[in-house]
């Protein structure tokens, strides 16, 4: 029965940006959430072992601040939670992360399956998942939309350019996922309760090998701007005539 | 060689990166090299600006892609590339991510611009963040500096005459640990929405699935194809995640794309935002995509769409 360690990351959440001075991003009114496709790896690290048995833990890197989202983690099911974290560890770019990571899983901490996200939902970069098992020195399957196990071996069907590839590999083994995965459960009060009561692990900077200088300078960040007219047109008959009039002068229809 | 290189996975997609590839290399005055396992492409990547070519050998049938990251990284770590360029594809992404990994790089994902700063030895990439939200600029000092760039962010490079290139064969990569079982291609039940001229894109404003048919006849009638935001294809699941737009789904650049009970959520937003024309019909007129249309209607779909249709259908 499989261990399965799910990684997720505790962001800003991207409907609270305001655009501060001349365009600048501004995350003080922000709340802070679960990474959109991290629940989608902590799920399918749920739907796994309800399916064939197993253990469930989360792991997660970031500021000592942010036990909220230990607490958020653990109410969507596993058991325990490895919280690595840090005042220095913040705006950790994924190389960062990822070497924190597997420093803290060579502590050790027992796996067989790791799930990610695709990606997270700030930056996106959909980096950290490949390059810890690069780290790690397992093998690797990103954009997964299904899973099943035999035995040790794992099959998978995973998004390709042109369509689905479905491969096999025995474990262990580090898995991103897509967000059509699954649709992951809303914790209810009762799970909020008895994450409170579950039992998480720290790690901090001093337990940890000497972490990984950064290699990304982030020069400029602001608001994307739209610029479109957002001209508004009635419901009657004239004014949508006149909609379809201007998307002919535009060019856009015949 | 060092300089800068790139990863060529077919031609379309190799000439955008030759084309931003040739213009780092020449302001770093070295040279373009090409990684590919199309070895038919050789003398076609050589013709559109590639200075040399490392080919990477056929894998047996059941072997995945991935099972050449082993040698790209070794033979990075032996030439030391100044930059590393990748097709923010699948699998462009998943390669440059997992290489990145192995040598310790910095590594931009999915870029829409890149600029060398001389002064600073620096690669300079610009690319969105909080699900298009946001626009980030990112610089690496250190090689190899590596970046995957968005696709039809740079032109195709022309077809240059009289060009010539070497063609080095890289060595067999040992076995992968993943197998291959099967490959399938991707249905063709849905349209392509990626080329579409026009799409219609319905979302949560829509009650039932049989209603999806005003959509329908509005895509036919503009000769387009019906799309959807993530919950229509992920909740109720009444059409493929294939026609799915959004940030981790399909981006579309058509001339006019016509949303229908869509609120507007940024990732969805990210994956139009190239769109020509856009026009958004939804009941809330406080809904975000309001801000981000050419054109609203502030409106019930379900009185306007057939409205609209009798005027096109006129």
């Amino acid at each position: 029965m499989p261990d399965i360690l799910s990684c997720y990351k505790w962001v800003a959440d991207e409907a609270y940006i305001r655009s501060g001075s001349s365009g600048a991003l501004d995350l003080n009114m922000a709340d802070y959430k679960i990474s959109d496709y991290d629940k989608n790896a902590i799920e399918e690290a749920m739907l796994l072992t309800e399916k064939y048995g197993g253990n469930t833990a989360v792991i997660t890197v970031g500021l000592p601040d942010d036990t909220k989202g230990v607490k958020d983690a653990l109410s969507r099911g596993p058991e325990k939670a490895y919280f690595v974290n840090d005042p220095a560890f913040a705006d950790l770019e994924p190389e960062q992360t990822a070497t924190l990571l597997a420093a803290a899983i060579a502590s050790p901490i027992p796996y067989d399956i790791i799930i990610c996200g695709e990606g997270s939902s700030d930056l996106y970069a959909q980096q950290v998942g490949p390059r810890l098992a690069e780290k790690l020195g397992i093998p690797c399957l990103c954009y997964v939309q299904k899973v099943e196990l035999d035995g040790s071996q794992l099959v998978a069907e995973r998004k390709t350019d042109a369509g689905i590839e479905v491969v096999a590999v025995e474990l262990p083994v580090l898995l991103t996922v897509v967000p059509d995965i699954n649709m992951p459960r809303l914790p209810g009060l009762r799970d909020t309760l008895a994450a409170g009561k579950k039992p998480v692990t720290e790690f901090t900077a001093d337990d940890l090998p000497q972490g990984q200088a950064a290699l990304l300078q982030t020069t400029n960040s602001k608001v994307a701007s739209i610029t479109r007219s957002s001209r508004m047109f009635g419901t009657d008959a004239a004014s949508i005539g006149d909609l379809v009039q201007e998307l002919k002068n535009s060019g856009v229809i015949a | 060689m060092a300089g800068v290189w790139i990863l060529a996975e077919g031609l379309e997609s190799g000439r955008e990166l030759i084309n931003i590839g040739q213009t780092l290399a020449r302001e770093q005055n070295s040279t373009l090299t090409a990684i590919t396992w199309q070895g038919d492409l050789n003398q076609e990547l050589i013709a559109y600006g590639v200075d040399e070519i490392l080919l990477l050998p056929a894998l047996p049938e059941d072997e995945p892609r991935q099972a050449y990251i082993p040698i790209i990284v070794e033979r990075a770590r032996l030439d030391h590339p100044e930059i590393i360029l990748f097709s923010a594809t699948l699998l462009g992404k998943e390669l440059a991510a997992r290489i990145a990994g192995q040598l310790g790089a910095g590594l931009g994902s999915e870029c829409s611009g890149l600029r060398w700063i001389k002064e600073e030895a620096a690669l300079e990439m610009e690319r969105l963040f909080y699900g298009g939200a946001a626009v980030q600029t990112i610089r690496c000092r250190q090689a190899p500096r590596m970046a995957t760039v968005s696709q039809r962010s740079f032109a195709p490079a022309e077809r240059q005459e009289g060009r010539s290139g070497n063609v080095i064969e890289l060595p067999a990569p040992p076995p992968s640990p993943v197998r291959v079982i099967e490959r399938k291609s991707r249905t063709q039940t849905a349209g392509d929405i990626a080329g579409a001229r026009v799409v219609v894109c319905v979302g949560r404003g829509f009650e039932k699935e049989a209603s999806l048919e005003l959509a329908r006849q509005l895509a036919q009638a503009l000769g387009g194809e019906i799309a959807c935001t993530r919950p229509i294809s992920q909740e109720v699941c009444w059409l493929s995640e294939d026609v799915c737009i959004g940030l981790s789904a399909k981006k579309v650049k058509p001339d006019l794309y016509i949303g229908l009970g869509i609120s507007g959520q940024i990732q969805h937003l990210t994956g139009i935002r190239d769109a020509r024309v856009i026009v958004a019909v939804n009941r809330d007129a406080n809904a975000p995509i309001f801000a981000a249309v050419d054109y609203g209607i502030a409106g019930d779909l379900y009185e306007v769409v057939p409205q609209l249709l009798a005027i096109l259908q006129k």
